[in-house]
């Protein structure tokens, strides 16, 4: 796993209420019992740990919300769009 | 039927408390038993530029040493300082009753715990972080810890109430209308059980400031009917009891700690700090007649006494008001003296000291009552307590805007 996810998956584990070291990339939110006032403090923390903003609305489905990789791609994808705007900069 | 709900009495099976002089109410009653001081130097957060220098703070309180076993909520550790005030006292109260919660009807039971002005230090934190530190967002649970609800509904979850479940808001008073209200829907029949009480933690710098620009905190203490008085001193913490109807209690044999026997309120309706004799007097005879007593029945009076210059010489005039002579015989004092003045909360601790008072046949003293002020010339227990046989007590709450409301503790029903 690279660098990204092994910071988002340290991210999730402090907000577990019993941590677990066999998260990977396919493991469900669902399966890791994060709950939606969960996911907002890790939204919180992912922004504050990559300098990024995630556009997220707790009163949607957000697929890219629905597995770990998920969320590392969602993730990927907005410090890449950051960097081609600072560059374009 | 409607005539077997209006009879129904209303008991006290339990009492919790957090107070700076003692965070279980046996830490707090020895303490006011003894006469101890809960101000102190403020700290915390830096003063800057604060003029007013003590508060009754409590401090090295170990939030998650005491909510730790919290099964139903998660997350109350995460709350606001307010919440966790409430939780504490909550849940000593509803060991105390001995009650298994939640109830095998959950609807039947209430939680009514009001604040004041609720997450106000996690407002000032949020509010820095955007306008002065320019963080790009406020902690998440920002909004959660602010709500007045907050405390009401975090006790409420983890006790499992379904029943009402709400804050009061009414500045000093607040504690006071919530077991009012509680104790109202007992007597009704609305439910069986209530947690109510009040809870407040506010002591910050912004606080601090917009209760100095009103000029009505002391430097030096909390002096109430003393001469020497010279404004309030601000105190922080939580009063929670857990009321039940008479006949729940007794089916279940609950020990019954005392009978919330009558509650008056009234508001003054005319100025937003400056009180009527008229307000609390009809207040305070309210409750008298709630409860089905005379003025002579009560033996000790817990004062609002909250050391300001109005407050003091009204309340002495009210209290002559409703008492009569009887007034210069009765025991009256402020235990805001010692536990400083915790704004919504002190209705609920003051109840639980009315309580113990009646329990333990021991009235607390009004400490720093060195010489009398002017006009206020009853018997305020100066300086220490003393033993007296307590069958009815009084706790008067008179809040900022003219919002009084008062309650009258007598012995189990016989």
């Amino acid at each position: 796993m690279d660098e990204v996810a092994t910071k988002i998956i340290d991210i999730l584990k402090k907000h577990m209420k019993e941590p677990r070291d066999d998260i990977s990339l396919d493991t469900a939110l669902t399966d890791l019992k994060i709950e939606s006032l969960d996911l907002a403090m890790i939204v919180f923390d992912i922004e504050d740990g990559f300098g990024i903003e995630i556009p997220y609305n707790a009163n949607e489905e957000v697929e890219a919300f629905k597995t770990v990789g998920s969320v590392v791609d969602r993730v990927k994808s907005l410090i890449a769009a950051k960097a081609g705007s600072a560059a374009k900069a | 039927m409607a005539s077997d709900k209006a009879a129904r009495r209303v008991v006290v099976t339990g009492m919790g408390v957090v107070t700076p002089i003692g965070t279980t109410v046996d830490e707090f009653w020895q303490a006011c038993k003894e006469g101890k001081s809960g101000v102190s130097e403020l700290g915390g957060f830096p003063l800057e530029d604060l003029k007013i220098l003590i508060a009754a703070q409590i401090k090295n309180f170990d939030h998650k040493a005491r909510l730790k076993h919290f099964k139903r909520d998660r997350i109350i550790t995460l709350a606001d300082r307010y919440s966790w005030f409430a939780g504490v006292a909550a849940d000593e109260a509803v060991k105390m009753s001995g009650l298994e919660m939640p109830l095998a009807d959950p609807y039947r039971s209430a939680c009514i715990i009001g604040s004041g002005a609720g997450g106000l230090v996690t407002f000032e934190t949020a509010y820095r972080d955007l306008f002065i530190l320019n963080k790009r967002a406020t902690h998440p649970l920002t909004l959660l810890r602010i709500i007045g609800s907050s405390a009401a509904a975090h006790v409420g979850i983890e006790f499992g109430v379904k029943g009402p479940t709400f804050a009061t808001c009414s500045a000093c008073s607040t504690a006071t209308h919530a077991i009012g209200i509680a104790r109202d829907y007992i007597r009704d029949g609305v439910v069986d059980v209530a947690i109510a009480g009040a809870s407040e933690s506010v002591i910050n710098y912004g606080t601090m400031k917009a209760w100095q620009a009103l000029h009505v905190l002391s430097p030096e203490g909390c002096f109430p009917f003393a001469k020497k008085r010279n404004g309030t001193v601000l105190g922080e913490g939580a009063g929670i009891l857990v009321l039940e109807s008479y006949e729940h209690a007794k089916a279940r044999g609950a020990t019954i700690l005392a009978e919330l026997r009558g509650y008056g309120m009234a508001s003054d309706s005319q100025d937003m700090v400056k009180p009527t004799v008229e307000g609390p007097s009809v207040a305070m005879q309210d409750a008298l007649e709630d409860a089905g007593l005379k003025p002579e029945d009560i033996q000790y009076l817990n004062a609002h006494g909250t050391a300001t210059a109005d407050n003091d010489i009204n309340e002495t005039k009210a209290i002559k008001n409703v008492f009569k002579d009887y007034a210069y015989k009765l025991a009256i004092s402020s235990t805001k003296s010692m536990h400083g003045h915790p704004l919504g909360a002190g209705g609920g601790i003051e109840a639980v000291a009315c309580i113990k008072a009646m329990q333990d046949g021991f009235v607390p003293p009004t400490i720093g009552l060195d010489e009398p002020g002017e006009g206020c010339d009853l018997d305020y227990i100066p300086n220490e307590g003393r033993k007296l046989d307590v069958t009815y007590a009084m706790s008067n709450s008179f809040a900022f805007g003219g919002l009084n409301a008062v309650l009258v503790f007598g012995p189990p029903p016989a």
